[in-house]
């Protein structure tokens, strides 16, 4: 049973998974544009300078002012350090006309920075710089100085950098270990929700990932390991942010950019449709902009509708129809195919090079239409249909000239029929109410007209049935039509007719009750508990001394009886017994008027204690002389 | 009837009288008192009211559970009834009333307000 359900699970999670990625974030023009502007700001020193001018060369523009920039560089060159010859040297090569001088000294700088014991930074550094300059270097001391240092730092950046440095060395080299690297590198990316895919360094390591990845597949011709849901997902993960914290983040993401466009392997392809998707008889083109992901029209692809059918009855209405390419647009006339109104389902593939990636797309096109009414009849009719109905038709947007009367003898009627204004097929709009309308008093009451299996609405108002929606307040009514959809063009707002309603019982028009509940309400005042009437003091006081009389007869009947304390032994234990004893009645008496109970127990145990003692010692006592006397 | 009626009380007077020891006649006086005091609240309650409910309880209860406590004093004292309290001498009884009583009286107290 166990096996069932998870073979199933998988079955159903391969079938999810057909469904191709598309992504859900690019960059727009503007967002393009805002990039450019971003690297093209003036750069300060030297490494914004590589930034802006390689950056900009990535996105396919070449700095204005050329010879200004060379000279820039070159009067912020420092020989002696690896890094400023790094930046010098690439932003040298993105500019046309630029050399910039190399000394023995320097080279030899180079090539001594090519060991274990430099940092990948040093060592990527080091080799762009004479693989830009033309120096010569030995590729295969560079590719075990790598190897070393991924070993001693297994880190994401490291990794990246090595990538990077082994897409400029020779390819005669041994960079099969390095390129497995890449596959090790992409399993450790984070999936965010199936949707984003990057690294936890951020989204300047996971740009610079995607461009070491494809220049280096690139380089030894060989395809990345990376699937394409994967693609679509570093796309979604790098063009999420359209405004950047950093010239290196703006320059990763053009580098990531350039790379993902035109690289030998993949390339995403990103549909998006010119305005809202909708099409009406105005506007019969469906356009659509297939673009890569640095926003420059893909002239070599073509796009066809592989199927379209309507979401509601998914009956198919095209089947492979081509889109025509008109000004870097592509462009469908969906109106011919004569759809009638409401959603539907596009599934759109993009043909032309096999590097395209996420060419599969599925839009939702909605096609709208007019609406026009016909047939509008209003009608009387009488509640026992003694006298036939008159009927008076309205074309819209016309009003009834005469107004119609309904009381309780009679009901009023309202019959129509709702087509579509080209082709005149019957329509259902979601909303078609009826809103009758009191310009006296201000009270509206709206109403549903529903239709029946022809399509032909129908609406009756019985006044008697109805009085409590109107509040039984007679008078002239405006009755309005309102026809309301998403795919209707042309919503309708008609006031068809005046309607005198005439109800029994007429209570005199009260105020609507809204207006008093804001008033201050009348002021509760709170009644405290009456004290109980009490017996007068006279009766109290009688009272009493009648309860206290039977202790005078207890003590006469006991001096009577011959009661003495002729026994009583003046021993310890029976003095403390009696003073103890004396003292606990004292105690509930205190209980009585100051104590709480608390305080009145641990009173008690101390001295109910003392009590008990002296008073088992000297009962003890007793017995023993009563068993004597015996 | 009214005659053996008469007679049957005088003689229970005369025997009570004659046989009764002198300690049990004293609890009986005590009995007595108690049954006064609790009558007298009762008759107060009746005939003015019961304002406030929770004294006159607590007296009435005090009343009630002084005279069986008292009761039980009488019957484990009695010499006649030795047979059944082997283990409780009137030593023990006597100081199982006064405990008695000081647990009662506490909880009168609390409740009489």
């Amino acid at each position: 049973m166990a096996h069932l359900c998870l073979f199933s699970l998988l079955a159903l999670s391969l079938v999810l998974k057909t469904q191709a990625l598309t992504p859900t974030h690019h960059l727009t023009t503007t967002d393009v544009a805002r990039l450019q502007a971003v690297l093209s700001q003036p750069f300060t020193d030297l490494k914004s300078a590589y930034y802006s001018v390689v950056g900009l060369s990535k996105l396919g523009i070449f700095v204005a002012d050329a010879d200004e920039t060379c000279r820039f560089i070159k009067s912020n060159l420092d020989p002696s350090s690896v890094e400023s010859l790094f930046y010098a040297a690439e932003a040298s090569q993105a500019l046309p006309g630029c050399e910039i001088p190399v000394s023995n000294d320097t080279r030899d700088l180079l090539l001594a920075t090519v060991s274990e014991d430099s940092t990948a930074s040093q060592i990527h550094q080091s080799v762009s710089t004479l693989s830009s300059l033309g120096l010569p270097l030995a590729s295969q001391e560079v590719v075990s100085a790598l190897k070393a240092r991924i070993s001693k730092e297994d880190n994401v950046l490291t990794i990246i950098l090595a990538l990077q440095t082994a897409s400029r060395l020779s390819q005669q080299a041994e960079l099969g270990d390095i390129l497995e690297e890449i596959e090790d590198l992409a399993a450790r990316l984070d999936d965010l929700g199936g949707v984003y895919l990057q690294f936890e360094e951020g989204l300047e390591a996971t740009a610079l990932f995607v461009s070491a990845a494809y220049a280096l597949s690139d380089h030894v011709d060989m395809e990345p390991p990376l699937k394409e849901d994967q693609v679509i997902q570093l796309v979604n993960s790098i063009f999420s942010k359209k405004s950047w914290d950093s010239l290196s983040e703006a320059f990763s993401v053009a580098s990531a950019a350039e790379s993902l466009s035109n690289n030998r392997f993949h390339v995403p392809v990103i549909v998006s449709a010119q305005g809202p998707a909708a099409i009406s008889h105005s506007q019969p083109f469906l356009r659509l902009q297939v673009t890569d992901v640095l926003c420059q029209p893909l002239s070599s692809a073509s796009v066809l509708v592989e199927s379209a059918s309507a979401t509601s009855s998914k009956s198919a209405i095209l089947s492979q129809a081509p889109f025509t390419l008109r000004d870097g647009i592509f462009e469908l006339n969906f109106m011919s195919s004569k759809p009638a109104s409401g959603y539907y389902q596009f599934s759109i593939a993009i043909a032309g090079d096999s590097r395209f990636v996420a060419n599969h797309v599925e839009l939702k096109v909605k096609v709208s239409t007019r609406v026009s009414i016909n047939n509008m009849d209003l009608s009387v009719v009488d509640k026992d249909q003694s006298i036939g109905p008159k009927t008076t038709r309205v074309e819209y947007p016309t009003k009834a000239k005469a107004s119609f009367m309904a009381d309780s003898h009679q009901n009023f009627a309202m019959t129509f029929q709702l087509v579509d204004e080209t082709t005149g097929v019957e329509l259902t709009p979601h909303q078609t109410f009826v809103r009758l309308h009191n310009q006296k008093t201000g009270q509206e009451v709206v109403f549903v007209a529903e239709p029946d299996s022809k399509n032909l609405y129908k609406f009756e108002l019985d006044t008697t049935e109805r009085k409590t929606e109107f509040d039984s307040i007679s008078g002239t009514y405006a009755l309005y039509l309102m026809v309301g959809d998403a795919t209707l063009e042309n919503p309708i707002l008609w006031n068809v007719a005046d309607v005198v309603l005439k109800f029994l019982d007429e209570e005199a028009p009260s105020t609507i009750q809204a207006k008093t509940l804001y008033t201050p309400k009348p002021e509760i005042q709170h009644l405290f508990r009456e004290p109980e009437k009490k017996p007068p003091t006279v009766v109290s006081n009688a009272f009493t001394a009648l309860v206290l009389s039977p202790f005078l007869l207890l003590l006469i009947l006991w001096f009577k009886l011959g009661a003495n304390i002729s026994n009583f032994t003046l021993s310890p234990s029976t003095i403390l017994f009696h003073i103890g004893h004396a003292a606990m009645l004292g105690l509930m008496y205190v209980y009585w008027t100051h104590l709480n109970m608390f305080q009145t127990l641990k009173y008690l145990a101390i001295i109910g204690s003392l009590t008990f003692l002296a008073g088992n010692r000297m009962l003890a006592q007793k017995a023993v002389k009563r068993l004597e006397g015996k | 009837m009214s005659n053996s009626v008469f007679s049957v009380i005088s003689r229970f007077v005369e025997e009570y009288r004659s046989s009764t020891p002198n300690k049990l006649k004293m609890i009986d006086a005590y009995l007595l008192y108690i049954l006064l005091t609790g009558v007298f609240q009762f008759l107060y309650c009746v005939l003015v009211g019961t304002f406030p409910f929770n004294s006159f309880l607590s007296g009435f209860i005090s009343c009630v559970g002084s005279f069986i406590l008292a009761v039980c004093l009488r019957i484990q004292i009695n010499p006649q009834n030795k047979r059944d309290f082997l283990t409780v001498s009137p030593e023990r009884a006597f100081a199982d009333f006064l405990f008695a009583h000081t647990i009662l009286h506490l909880v009168i107290v609390n409740f009489v307000g």
